[in-house]
């Protein structure tokens, strides 16, 4: 057993788009130790979503996993059989998408639902699924009462709790949240939140948490991987990497949001301008063009991730500078003199 | 309860609708140029004859009288009588009514039951060779005449093979003991099987083309999606989740498709001699027996307005989003 439940290795994915296409994933690599919330942070397009995706093995008809390994529990999920991953997937692998609004069939109870993986995928008999759909209810917080009900009938949050029952079904071993509380009040997002974490404490799983509010990220998970453009730019223990971030984006992505937890840290600094053009990307490392810390070799090599302090790895060529970068950073005039 | 109330004012609606349409029969035919007399007295009859047969028939009242007449007369089951057979509107029709309705209802499951399924499995072979054949050759069923489509497969199958008789219900000289030992025999099968093609062969590009179209929606949506990521199997994701929503407006195009095809009998009917509805309405028109017109095409209008209902009342059925609103 590897300390690892998973390890992504280099993954590439691309996108046909007319005659060209597009690396949207190119060359990430992560890890998620057993019983962690890892965060996978990034802004729109940066291919965070692609990568939680790739994981399931189900993509876009025009997009392919073009490289690279996912090491689940040891095994290479990325060159399996579709067959052999289909046997994986909700079993060992289970997903909670943005909108459960969308994602839960609006034609069907939600017991409906329920039992479709619970019987189909998990092989349970009538009896026992009924009894698994109560306890999922009970465990989300939902009475049981409301099993009968249609998705439409459920407020936002929780359908969202739904989606959580519906994903936690099987006892899954790694769970993939792709943005669960983007669309849901801050409140709501923080009581699901809260319920994610109990519930993985319990359950003892793993779980990968796509979002772009890196103020979630701070208040749930255990480790961030920070994607920019298509790779990853650091990646290590939360606090590590909030606190004393190494790569010039992290810094600039912590400046731009206010904090879940309330506390009021002053104004908001945004990072000027929009990633790249990723059918064209720039040489060197994508962020260039909109870091303010910028050096010639950034704009012709691309800086590999390596690790600075141990488990704390970041994709910079300055980042044996980051302690005074940070403290520069923190000026909003750094990022509005760059603009 | 809510649901009652829904039928309830669905119902209202219905009866509205109802009058307007009672109305509008009973102006048009009286609008039309012409004395409605004039092919049922000969004009060999005195004056004096003339006016008792308008007399007998109502027609010298003033207009308002006669629309009050008829609206109660209407509310009795009371058609009048046929200038022509001279026997009640309502025996004709409802003698008729049965062969409209079987030739109209088999051909729209015939093509309703093709279409749906062709429909989901050019979606599924989306982009396919099969699929940039059927296309076409859908298009072209829509865009045939059915008039010229049943008169290809009349000389075809009936006068060139043979297989099927060319037209009525049944052969020369049959007899059954009920109507219901007609509509079950084999004979009637044969018969009714040319008719039924044509209508069937005309109408299934509605539902084949729309379910495609459906069906390439909802294969979009997040659901279908999941129900991938939930390791589904294809049947399971394609019928259960993709087809069932798919189906949702089909299943109403359905009732206005009956109200086309009623529209199309008229044709199809005329054609295979079929001995319907839409037959004696246009046999009616012609030899100027305006009650029989009028009682057909109310008769018309009641089925498509029923159809409606029904429609109405199964996409609660079907989508739980309209019942438990």
């Amino acid at each position: 057993m590897t300390a690892n439940l998973l390890s992504v290795r280099d993954l590439k994915v691309s996108y046909r788009v007319g005659n060209g296409h597009i690396d949207a994933v190119d060359g990430a690599s992560f890890d998620v130790p057993r019983g962690s919330i890892v965060g996978l942070v990034g802004e729109s397009g940066c291919g965070k979503t692609t990568v939680a995706r790739a994981l399931t093995r189900v993509i876009a008809d025009n997009a392919r996993i073009t490289g690279g390994q996912i090491l689940f529990d040891g095994k290479d999920i990325a060159a399996i059989p579709e067959r052999q991953m289909n046997a994986l997937r909700w079993r060992d692998i289970a997903f909670i998408p943005q909108s459960a609004m969308n994602s839960l069939d609006p034609v069907y109870t939600v017991e409906y639902q329920l039992n479709e993986v619970l019987r189909r995928r998990g092989g349970l008999s009538a009896r026992e699924a009924r009894m698994r759909c109560e306890s999922l209810f009970e465990m989300v917080g939902i009475e049981k009462g409301r099993l009968r009900d249609y998705p439409h009938q459920f407020s936002g949050g929780m359908r969202q709790r739904v989606a959580i029952a519906l994903a936690l079904a099987l006892n899954p071993k790694l769970v993939i949240a792709d943005e669960p509380v983007t669309a849901l009040d801050v409140i709501v997002q923080r009581q699901i939140l809260d319920q994610l974490r109990e519930l993985q404490t319990m359950l003892g799983i793993s779980v990968i948490l796509v979002t772009h509010d890196i103020s979630v990220v701070a208040y749930i998970c255990d480790r961030t991987v920070v994607m920019y453009a298509g790779r990853v730019a650091e990646a290590g223990p939360m606090a590590g990497v909030l606190t004393r971030p190494a790569h010039p984006y992290t810094m600039g992505l912590r400046n731009a949001f206010p904090d879940l937890a309330g506390a009021a840290s002053g104004t908001l600094t945004p990072i000027d301008g929009a990633p790249p053009n990723l059918a064209e990307p720039p040489p060197g490392c994508r962020f260039a063009p909109r870091c303010p810390f910028s050096i010639e070799v950034c704009s012709t090599e691309s800086p590999p991730l390596a690790e600075i302090v141990p488990d704390h790895r970041v994709a910079c060529h300055r980042a044996s500078e980051a302690p005074v970068l940070r403290e520069i950073a923190a000026r909003t005039e750094t990022w509005l003199a760059h603009a | 309860m809510s649901h009652l109330k829904a039928v309830a004012s669905r119902t209202l609606q219905l009866a509205l609708v109802l009058w307007a349409v009672v109305t509008i029969l009973f102006l048009m035919f009286r609008l039309m140029p012409g004395n409605p007399m004039a092919a049922y007295i000969d004009p060999t009859f005195t004056v004096e004859q003339q006016q008792a047969l308008m007399a007998q028939f109502g027609l010298d009242k003033p207009l308002w009288e006669q629309y009050f007449i008829y609206l109660g007369n209407l509310l009795q089951g009371e058609l009048g009588q046929s200038f022509r057979y001279r026997e009640p509107v309502a025996e004709r029709i409802f003698a008729l009514l049965p062969n409209t309705l079987i030739l109209t209802f088999s051909s729209l499951f015939v093509a309703y039951a093709f279409g749906i399924l062709a429909g989901a499995y050019l979606a599924w072979r989306r982009g396919s060779a099969v699929e940039n054949a059927a296309i076409p050759l859908v298009l072209m069923t829509r865009a045939m005449p059915e008039f010229w489509l049943g008169m290809v497969l009349l000389a075809v199958f009936s006068f060139w093979l043979g297989w099927f008789p060319a037209g009525g219900t049944r052969p020369a000289g049959a007899d059954y003991d009920s109507l219901w030992a007609l509509y079950t025999s084999r004979d009637f099968l044969s018969y009714l099987a040319l008719p039924a093609l044509t209508l069937a062969i005309y109408s299934q590009g509605l539902p084949l083309l729309l379910m495609r179209s459906n069906m390439l929606d909802v294969m979009k949506e997040d659901f279908v999606t999941m129900a991938r990521i939930k390791g589904l199997s294809n049947w399971t994701v394609v019928v259960r989740h993709a087809a069932r929503n798919a189906l949702l407006p089909v299943m109403t195009s359905f009732a206005i498709a009956v109200g086309y095809q009623l529209q199309g009998n008229v044709v199809v009917e005329s054609i295979f001699s079929w001995p319907g509805l839409g037959r004696e309405l246009v046999n009616a028109v012609s030899a100027s027996d305006y009650p029989l017109a009028q009682g057909a095409f109310l008769m018309i209008a009641v089925v498509v307005i029923l159809m409606n209902l029904i429609a109405d009342m199964l996409y609660a059925l079907l989508d739980p989003r309209i019942s438990h609103a």
